[in-house]
């Protein structure tokens, strides 16, 4: 039993290892989206730097307050880079070649998780240098809690956000096997994601019934909630807020087993 | 010349209704810019309003201008995804796989049947989204408007157009010279996402060179809602129009020059 679940392990390992690998073949592609993950922080350089001219506190925020959220979420949503899995799936399904992971002696999702970890451990350095940089090049007085135990959840509910986002992108993806042409729904989805995870705003700055309602969706947790955390507020929301998303993982998961297990007779391997 | 425009005229019927026949075809994705870019608009008015509902004013601007700003962006592009839009961000593929070679064999100017043989009538839902918008947002900053101020609001927002037409052709103008362009629509990607956010009267100092000047995309919506708000000076007026005609200048040398650098499959 045991060395069968290492010998599981080493499997998924390889993956990983073997997507990490790829990315530096990409270098120039590293370099240019670590430079403009500066675009977020211009923005909010400058749309909040002419809001707090006029005042000091904006929905409990200070300024360099509001600068830090926005490093963070910016940090959390360059590490989210599982987007391109609804697409690739997409695509191999169209053409035929989805084959390729329905052959391999490992499960597509967990291939497809194993090789997120891959491509994050190898961007976690230069997103992190990034950040670093925005932070001392606008000159912003960094905000962060000194609550290990929160440090500790907000990092978990990271994790669980960025297993969420690949459950969701490989559930997308697999609905190619039923409906033919999915594009124009993943592109809708990005853009209302970055409305939904905070990455544009802060879900603070929405009335109160709004936030509510996001409370009862993944999004919250995703980005917007750890981006919080990290900066010291929305405390009390640490322990239930990853207890909420460990249940979507898990509803999730039910929903994608059913849905491959339906679906994948429909896979004849020619294209479409 | 007067010739050549009724050619002109003849060949854009032409191209419109060849591209009806090949749209009819794929009627699943017809309305998909529609959703896709509408839905990014729609954000972008919920984003301000949630913005605005913890300040009073951005600047010198309240809501309602904010909202004639996301209008008129919405509408620049809208005009530019029916018509241009799909014609033009085939180019890097035509020079790179040898497909110009088709259209330099035509009677009929290259750049003018690549820009309109895929308008996208799909995206004509646009159009009449940003105008509501628009209405919206003069009716909210409660802007007395006249004819002459429609008038001129109506050729600051063309003049955009024709900048946002030539940043379009210039940045995939480079493939003419480079491998690839990747990096400059990675960036043209970048200044439009930040500038349909942003209006140009939040840029200053470098951020103004390189967004006003250097990369237009700052001016684009911002000119004509200033326009219309009487906010525009001479200085203001005069350096957007001298920004649209050095592009314009510049991306007919730059086609001219990558035209003659052209050698078919090779380039």
């Amino acid at each position: 039993m045991k060395t069968n679940l290492l010998s599981v392990y080493r499997k998924y390992r390889e993956v990983a290892y073997l997507h990490l690998k790829a990315q530096i073949a990409w270098r120039a592609d590293v370099i240019f989206n670590m430079l403009f993950t500066i675009s977020k922080i211009l923005f909010a350089y400058l749309l909040w730097g002419m809001v707090f001219r006029q005042k000091s506190l904006v929905a409990g925020f200070t300024f360099h307050g509001m600068l830090s959220y926005y490093i963070l979420s910016s940090f959390l949503s360059q590490l989210e880079m599982s987007n391109g899995i609804s697409g690739e799936i997409c695509a191999r399904i169209r053409n035929g070649t989805f084959t390729n992971y329905m052959l391999l002696p490992l499960s597509a999702q967990g291939y497809f998780i194993a090789m997120e970890v891959g491509v994050v451990l190898f961007y976690l350095s230069f997103d992190f240098l990034a950040a670093v940089v925005w932070i001392f090049l606008f000159r912003i007085r960094f905000v962060f809690t000194s609550d290990p135990l929160i440090m500790a959840c907000a990092s978990g509910m990271v994790l669980l956000g960025l297993l969420f986002m690949v459950q969701l992108n490989f559930y997308l993806g697999i609905l190619t096997l039923k409906y033919e042409n999915i594009d124009t729904f993943l592109m809708i989805k990005s853009n209302l994601a970055a409305l939904v995870t905070g990455t544009i705003v802060p879900l603070a700055l929405f009335p109160e019934t709004v936030v509510n309602l996001m409370r009862l969706l993944p999004f919250y947790y995703v980005t917007y909630l750890p981006s919080m955390l990290f900066t010291g507020r929305c405390q009390e929301e640490a322990l239930p807020g990853l207890l909420v998303l460990a249940g979507w993982c898990l509803c999730l998961q039910l929903v994608i087993a059913f849905t491959w297990k339906s679906y994948r007779k429909k896979y004849d391997g020619v294209g479409i | 010349m007067r010739k050549r425009g009724r050619k002109n005229l003849r060949i854009l019927r032409e191209l419109v209704r060849i591209r009806f026949q090949g749209l009819m075809m794929y009627r699943l994705g017809f309305f998909g810019p529609f959703f896709v870019d509408g839905s990014l608009f729609v954000i972008q008015l919920l984003v301000f309003g949630a913005v605005y509902s913890n300040v009073e004013r951005i600047g010198t601007w309240g809501q309602g201008e904010m909202i004639l700003f996301i209008g008129t962006f919405s509408l620049i592009n809208a005009v530019g995804m029916v018509f241009y839009f799909f014609g033009i961000v085939q180019l890097p593929e035509k020079i790179r796989g040898g497909g110009l070679d088709l259209y330099l064999t035509k009677p009929v100017s290259p750049l003018l049947r690549l820009t309109f043989e895929k308008i996208n009538p799909g995206s004509i839902p646009l159009l009449l989204m940003s105008l509501v918008i628009i209405g919206y947002g003069i009716r909210r900053a409660e802007i007395m408007v006249n004819a002459g101020g429609i008038f001129l609001y109506l050729g600051w927002v063309a003049l955009m157009m024709v900048l946002h037409y030539d940043m379009m052709v210039l940045i995939r103008c480079v493939c003419f010279f480079l491998v690839t362009n990747a990096r400059l629509e990675q960036l043209e990607e970048a200044g439009l996402d930040l500038c349909m956010k942003l209006p140009g009267i939040a840029f200053y100092g470098i951020y103004r060179v390189i967004f006003c000047f250097l990369l237009p995309y700052g001016l684009m919506a911002t000119l004509p809602v200033q326009c219309i708000l009487g906010e525009m000076g001479w200085r203001t007026a005069l350096e957007g129009c001298a920004v649209a005609a050095a592009f314009t200048g510049l991306t007919a040398f730059v086609w001219k020059q990558g035209l003659r650098r052209y050698n078919s499959a090779s380039s």
